[in-house]
């Protein structure tokens, strides 16, 4: 009788044997790989710490990167520096993934079958910065120049600077989505208006006892985002003296509003009108303790607080009501947010908002408004502010008339950031050369002539003047974490190069042999500093210090006090915003909102924080439309299914997430999808809701109104799986109910 | 036969047999962990210790990092390179390692002393407490190729740790000392 091992008695011995072979020590049989030369203070099996700046959005946060056997394995905040104090937030960690993202360009390309082929092939880096220097040269010695950034570091925007004043050319077009969505340029136009300050205004938000935010998402991407949610922290655990109040004016319940004692969505455009009456009641009411209004009363001289009821929805009884908390409080502070700049009446909006800083005369004031203390160094006056949109406008027709022979373009996407109708993809036909330094191939990237990419952040040497810089003057210093992976180069030590085989006025004006005795010399500035946080009897100690540290700063919290130029002649007034679309045809509002995770787009190509999930919507890896309960049941759709937005201009289709949180009339989607390249976690995900948008273009300040587009959402009778971490309505969870 | 019958069948057959099995691989474990490698790994280069050792280079020269770290390393690339650029460097083995410099490429040496991963071993509290390398090592500076000399298992690791200070044995016979 023949005698089978059953399938199951089989299992048993094998898993018997592998219990006791699991006994014998386990132990690695690799080869011990020494390195050929070490990294400088290398400890193999001990982890070291440099010090060094994020780059990941332009607050510049102090990092500092765990490098063990010269590989980055971590970054974590630098618990020293003053601004977010050992903090950072999901895009600082993700860092990481800009360094080892496997679609990084790993040596300088030449575009060989024509812009947009995307067909790259290697080229040497002295044949390369060959051709850029004889462009520059130009016919005759007169080739015309446009320099383009996005968030470039404050070092190398100083550079291009002095190459581009050298050279006889125009100062850098500084534009990116980021900046727009955050009302960059508009915030230093603010500024310069009341205060004629070339810095933007700081807010106090730490030690404010009432904060009225007007679109202002100050815990997600405004600004500074650590550093707000660290002083936010303590305005709520009320070391001030009582437990913080923040009012939160949106259309959209963001984290932000989420975090808000109040979140209250007036119509979007209206914000700064209620600004207007609030102030309004505050001056005819004479509220709060700060003395007589009655100098404030012109001011307010055309508002009808029963104008702005109507207007915004709020009833009388309410705004007085709301009044009443911002005037009684001692330390109260209003913030006009990026959201603001979204529409044609920004620097109207903006005004009223900050009016209501004034009159309650809380410029200066501790838990209030307050500019920042300068640099005490030449090296570090950073003129060089985000260019309002007029300025882009100004180049994309130089470039179109044919006008620009070399465009260079630094850490800006504009293929991808703006719709079509801008004009900036067909403007770059009629360049000649149009050169990259971006270390991906990105939408604009893929449109040059030759990508010259630059060491990502944890590789390279520099430094950000951070504005705002928290309470305090902050330069935050970077330097390289670990060598550069690849074949890369810094720009910085590219512009240098060609300034030097440029010769003449250009070498002069740039006579550092590369990046780092520049740094070292500017940071030498700093030394005998009698308000930094260190000083060294030499350069060299001083030089040493600065990097490890992270920077400099000034030991104790230094502002300076606005002083306003005098009130604003003649009334204040915010008009109606202007839309694109008849409200029949395009019944909603769409509100285009910066995604905490991906930013302006510029995060899409780390899957760490495509993962992400939205903080309100629990949903990643994809673009979505939220919309209203009521208004999706009136469109018949739900979550999931898949809906055409369609404005003016354009359309796209994306999956529902129905979220209570929105104002029925409005429609909000989130940035950073829908690239066409920037590599295999970015490319073909999602839609750019910035296709959208339509030309609504404030005249005078020449504002783009991202925030006045309107739409229609139609259903298509499809749908899908959008990737979400919950249910926000339990579905699925039916047993809790 | 009924199928409750044969699988009593099988069951009283396999037992046997997964026992036999079972010793076998056990013995086999025995034997693979007692490997006291008295045949040196071949290597990219035929290193001799003993001639470096002659030359009165020490230990810590090459492996400095023993002193303030958990691994001794290899010595940098850049370190062989260091000294032989000017010294022998007509010799063949010289020129390999003079190679591998110039390719800026690593030397892949094959390990010799291998201890499993779940022990956590460092050198550098071993040197801070007088142990010299030999102890563990064997007399590396007399051996051409080196070779493991100590077979690193925990019998091994205890027995000196037992002979250690009293005041000090409770600490060094902990589990958490090696195993956390
Ligand atoms: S706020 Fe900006 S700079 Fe700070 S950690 Fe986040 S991404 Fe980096």
């Amino acid at each position: 009788m023949a005698h089978r091992v059953s399938r199951r008695g089989f299992l048993k011995i094998a898993a018997g044997a592998s219990v006791v072979a699991g006994l014998s020590p386990t132990v690695r049989r690799v080869a011990l790989e020494p390195f050929v030369r070490p990294p400088e203070e290398e400890l193999p099996g001990r982890a070291t710490w440099y010090a060094s700046t994020c780059r990941q959005c332009p607050a510049g946060c102090g990092v500092i990167v765990r490098v063990i056997n010269g590989r980055a394995r971590k970054i974590e905040g630098n618990p020293s520096h003053p601004l977010n104090r050992g903090k950072l937030c999901a895009r600082g960690q993700a860092g990481l993934q800009v360094l080892y993202n496997p679609d990084r360009l790993q040596n300088a390309v030449r575009q060989t079958g024509g812009r947009g082929s995307r067909r790259f092939e290697p080229v040497q880096w002295a044949e390369a910065t060959d051709q850029l220097a004889s462009a520059l040269k130009g016919v005759g010695g007169k080739a015309r120049v446009g320099f383009l950034g996005g968030s470039v570091p404050t070092h190398l925007r100083l550079l291009v600077t002095r190459f581009l004043e050298a050279l006889g050319s125009p100062g850098p077009v500084l534009f990116d989505l980021h900046s727009v969505l955050e009302g960059g340029a508009e915030a230093h136009a603010l500024a310069d208006r009341w205060f004629g300050s070339a810095d933007k205004p700081i807010y106090d938000i730490g030690h404010a006892e009432v904060i009225f935010s007007f679109g202002a998402n100050f815990l997600e991407t405004w600004l500074s985002p650590v550093s707000q949610s660290y002083d936010y922290g303590t305005m709520r655990q009320g070391q001030s003296g009582g437990r913080g109040f923040l009012v939160q004016f949106e259309p959209r319940l963001s984290m932000t509003a989420a975090s808000a004692d109040q979140w209250i969505p007036v119509p979007p455009g209206t914000e700064g009108l209620v600004a207007l009456g609030l102030g309004r009641i505050i001056v005819e009411e004479n509220l709060g303790r700060v003395g007589s209004h009655r100098e404030h009363a012109q001011l307010y001289r055309d508002v009808s607080v029963g104008a702005v009821a109507e207007a915004s929805g709020l009833s009388v009884d309410r705004l007085q009501k709301l009044a009443r908390a911002f005037a009684d409080a001692d330390r109260s502070v209003a913030l006009p947010g990026g959201y603001l700049s979204g529409f044609t009446n920004a620097s109207q909006s903006m005004d009223a908002v900050m009016a209501l800083n004034v009159i309650m005369r809380r410029l200066g004031r501790e838990g209030g408004v307050f500019l920042p203390h300068t640099i005490p160094a030449e090296a570090f006056i950073n003129p060089d502010l985000p260019s309002p949109f007029r300025d882009f406008e100004k180049l994309i027709q130089k470039m179109r008339d044919g006008q620009v022979d070399v465009l260079m373009v630094h850490g800006a996407n504009p293929v991808y950031e703006l719709p079509r109708w801008a004009g900036f993809a067909d403007a770059l036909t009629n360049v000649p050369l149009v050169v990259s330094f971006s270390p991906f191939i990105n939408e604009t990237a893929a449109q040059a002539d030759l990508i010259l990419p630059d060491h990502t952040y944890l590789e390279g040497w520099g430094f950000e003047v951070c504005s705002p810089g928290g309470d305090r003057p902050v330069v935050s210093s970077q330097q390289p974490a670990v060598r550069p992976l690849y074949d890369t180069r810094s720009t910085a030590d590219v512009l240098l190069k060609l300034a030097s085989s440029l010769g003449g006025a250009v070498s002069q004006a740039l006579p550092w042999p590369d990046e780092v005795a520049y740094l070292e010399e500017a940071s030498a500035q700093l030394l005998g500093s009698s308000i930094g946080v260190f000083d060294a009897r030499t350069p060299a100690g001083f030089w040493s210090r600065w990097r490890q540290l992270g920077g400099w700063w000034s030991t104790k919290p230094i502002r300076q006090e606005p002083v306003a130029r005098g009130l604003p002649q003649g009334p204040l007034q915010v008009p109606a915003a202007s839309f694109a679309g008849q409200p029949n045809l395009f019944p909603f509002t769409l509100l285009p909102y910066e995604s905490i995770a991906l930013s302006d787009g510029r995060g899409a190509d780390q899957h760490w924080l495509q993962e992400t999930p939205d903080p309100m919507t629990t949903a990643c890896w994809n673009t979505w439309v939220e919309l209203n309960p009521a208004t999706a049941a009136q469109l018949g759709v739900t979550d999931d299914d898949i809906v055409r937005v369609v404005s003016t201009h354009n359309a796209l289709e994306a999956p529902v997430v129905v979220f209570p949180g929105i104002r029925p009339d409005v429609v909000a989607i989130p940035t950073g999808q829908g690239h066409q390249d920037y590599g295999r976690f970015a490319a073909g995900r999602g839609s750019n809701v910035m296709d959208l948008i339509a030309p609504v273009v404030e005249r005078e300040a020449a504002v783009l109104a991202w925030g006045g587009t309107r739409v229609r959402v139609e259903a298509v009778h499809r749908s899908t799986k959008l990737a979400r971490l919950e249910s926000l309505d339990g579905k699925g969870r039916e047993t809790l109910r | 036969m009924s199928g409750a019958g044969r699988r009593r069948a099988s069951i009283r057959l396999m037992l046997p047999l997964a026992l036999a099995g079972g010793a076998v691989l056990v013995v086999a474990a025995i034997l693979l962990s007692q490997r006291t490698a008295e045949s040196a790994p071949a290597q990219p280069i035929a290193f001799s210790h003993r001639t470096h050792a002659e030359a009165e280079i020490q230990c810590l020269f090459c492996h400095p990092n023993a002193l303030r770290s958990d691994v001794a390393g290899m010595p940098s690339v850049e370190r062989c390179a260091g000294c032989h650029r000017t010294i022998a460097t007509t010799r063949r083995r010289i020129q390999t390692v003079l190679g591998y410099w110039e390719r800026g490429e690593p030397i892949p040496w094959q390990p010799i002393n291998k201890m499993a991963d779940f022990v956590f071993f460092s050198h550098q509290p071993h040197l801070a407490a007088g142990v010299g390398c030999e102890t563990c090592h064997g007399d590396v500076g007399k051996m051409n190729a080196a070779r493991q000399v100590v077979n690193m298992d925990m019998g091994w690791c205890l027995n000196c740790h037992l002979k250690q200070p009293e005041t000090a044995v409770a600490r060094l016979t902990d589990c958490l000392a090696c195993h956390k």
